[in-house]
C-alpha cells in the first residue's frame, strides 16, 4: 500500500515528540490503542491555565506509520488552540489531511481519542466539568 | 464396476448458506471434539474428492470442487480455537475490533488502562534496547528487565486463552439450555479477552525480537 506523501513527510520526520511532565497540573496525558492491531499512541498537552490555550504538545506511539503521522499532525494542529477548539478536532479532518485509505481510519480515530484522552486529563486534574460529555481518561 | 454416484444416493451437499459448523452437522458450539472433527473431514472430503466425479457430469464435477474447498474453508475456520472463536462471535453478529478497522468509530475499547499503560511502558523500554543495540551496547538491566517483562507477558498471554476457554464451557451451556442472556454476556466477555490477546501477542513478539530469542 503506497502512504501518501503527507504521510511520508509526518512519518519519516515526525513532529513534536517526546514527553511533558506527567505530574504538572499543567499538563494533560492521553494514552490510547488501538484493539484491532495492538497499537498504542501517547498524547500530551500544556495548557495555560488563564487562557486554556495549549502551549505545548508531544507525542509518542508505537504504531504504523499512518498513526504515527496521524498522532505528529495532532499536535501540529492543537497546538495554538484552546481547549473547546482542540475538541473539535475529528478523525475525518486527519483522514482528509493526510489522504488515509479507508483500512487506515482507525489510525486516525486513534490521535482523535488521544486528544480527547489529554483534554480530559487535563480538565479532570483542573475541576473543569462544563464539557460533560468528554470521557475523562481514568 | 460402474460408476456408482449416479445410481446410488449422492453424498450429501452441505445446506445451502451453511455457516461452518453445519458443514459438520454441529450446533454453534466452541468446546468442540477436534478429533471427531477431523475424522469426519477426512470421510467427508473423500466422499466429495473430485478425483471421485472425473467421469460424472460437468455439474457433478462442479459440485464437488465447491463442497470439497467449503470442507476444507470449515476444517480450518473449526481447527484452530482462535479462529473458532472469531468466527463464531462474527456469526452472533459481535462486532471485533478487527472488523471495526475499517469503520469510522469503533463500537467500544474494551482493553483496560492498566494494560495500555503495560504496553507503553515495555514499548519503550524495547525502544531503548533496540537502540542500545544499534550502537552495540548491551545494558544487562535493561536486559533483564525485558526477560522478565517476556516472562510476565508469556504468562498473561497463556492466561487469556485459558480464559477463554473457560468462557467456551460458559457459552456451551448457555447454548444448551438456550438462555440467550448468559450466551450474549459469554460472547462479549470473549471478545473483549480476543482484544486484550491482540495487544499481549504483540508485546510477545516484540519482546522476542529485542531479545534476539
Ligand atoms: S495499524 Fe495500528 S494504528 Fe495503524
Amino acid at each position: 500500500m503506497a502512504y501518501s506523501d503527507k504521510v511520508v513527510d509526518h512519518y519519516s520526520n515526525p513532529r513534536n515528540v517526546g514527553t511533558l511532565d506527567k505530574s504538572s497540573t499543567e499538563v494533560g496525558t492521553g494514552l490510547v490503542g488501538a484493539p484491532e492491531c495492538g497499537d498504542v499512541m501517547r498524547l500530551q498537552i500544556k495548557v495555560n491555565p488563564e487562557t486554556q490555550v495549549i502551549e505545548e504538545a508531544k507525542f509518542k506511539t508505537f504504531g504504523c506509520g499512518s498513526a504515527i503521522a496521524s498522532s505528529s499532525l495532532a499536535t501540529e494542529w492543537v497546538k495554538g488552540k484552546t481547549i473547546a477548539e482542540a475538541m473539535t478536532i475529528s478523525n475525518t479532518d486527519i483522514v482528509k489531511e493526510l489522504a488515509l485509505p479507508p483500512v487506515k481510519i482507525h489510525c486516525s480515530v486513534l490521535a482523535e481519542d488521544a486528544i480527547r484522552a489529554a483534554i480530559g486529563d487535563w480538565k479532570a486534574k483542573n475541576g473543569v466539568t462544563e464539557t460533560a460529555e468528554v470521557a475523562v481518561a481514568k | 464396476m460402474t460408476n456408482g454416484d449416479d445410481v446410488s444416493t449422492p453424498p450429501q451437499s452441505a445446506p445451502q448458506g451453511a455457516d461452518y459448523f453445519s458443514v459438520f452437522s454441529l450446533p454453534r458450539l466452541l468446546d468442540l471434539d477436534m478429533k471427531a472433527i477431523e475424522r469426519a473431514f477426512y470421510r467427508r472430503s473423500r466422499e466429495v474428492h473430485p478425483d471421485r466425479f472425473a467421469q460424472a457430469s460437468a455439474e457433478k464435477q462442479q459440485w464437488s470442487l465447491e463442497q470439497t474447498s467449503l470442507l476444507n474453508d470449515a476444517y480450518r475456520a473449526l481447527k484452530d480455537p482462535i479462529a473458532r472463536t472469531e468466527y463464531l462471535l462474527r456469526l452472533e453478529g459481535i462486532t471485533l475490533a478487527e472488523d471495526a478497522a475499517t469503520a469510522d468509530r469503533q463500537e467500544k475499547k474494551n482493553v483496560p488502562p492498566e494494560l495500555l499503560a503495560e504496553v507503553f511502558e515495555l514499548n519503550m523500554q524495547l525502544e531503548e534496547m533496540r537502540m542500545n543495540a544499534q550502537m552495540g551496547e548491551d545494558d544487562p538491566q535493561l536486559r533483564r528487565d525485558l526477560e522478565q517483562a517476556q516472562a510476565e507477558f508469556a504468562g498473561q498471554f497463556a492466561g487469556i486463552e485459558a480464559a477463554i476457554r473457560t468462557e467456551w464451557g460458559k457459552w456451551d451451556a448457555a447454548s444448551n439450555s438456550d438462555n440467550s442472556a448468559d450466551k450474549q454476556a459469554a460472547a462479549e466477555r470473549m471478545a473483549a479477552l480476543l482484544d486484550k490477546r491482540r495487544y499481549v501477542r504483540n508485546l510477545v513478539r516484540d519482546v522476542q525480537q529485542a531479545l534476539g530469542n
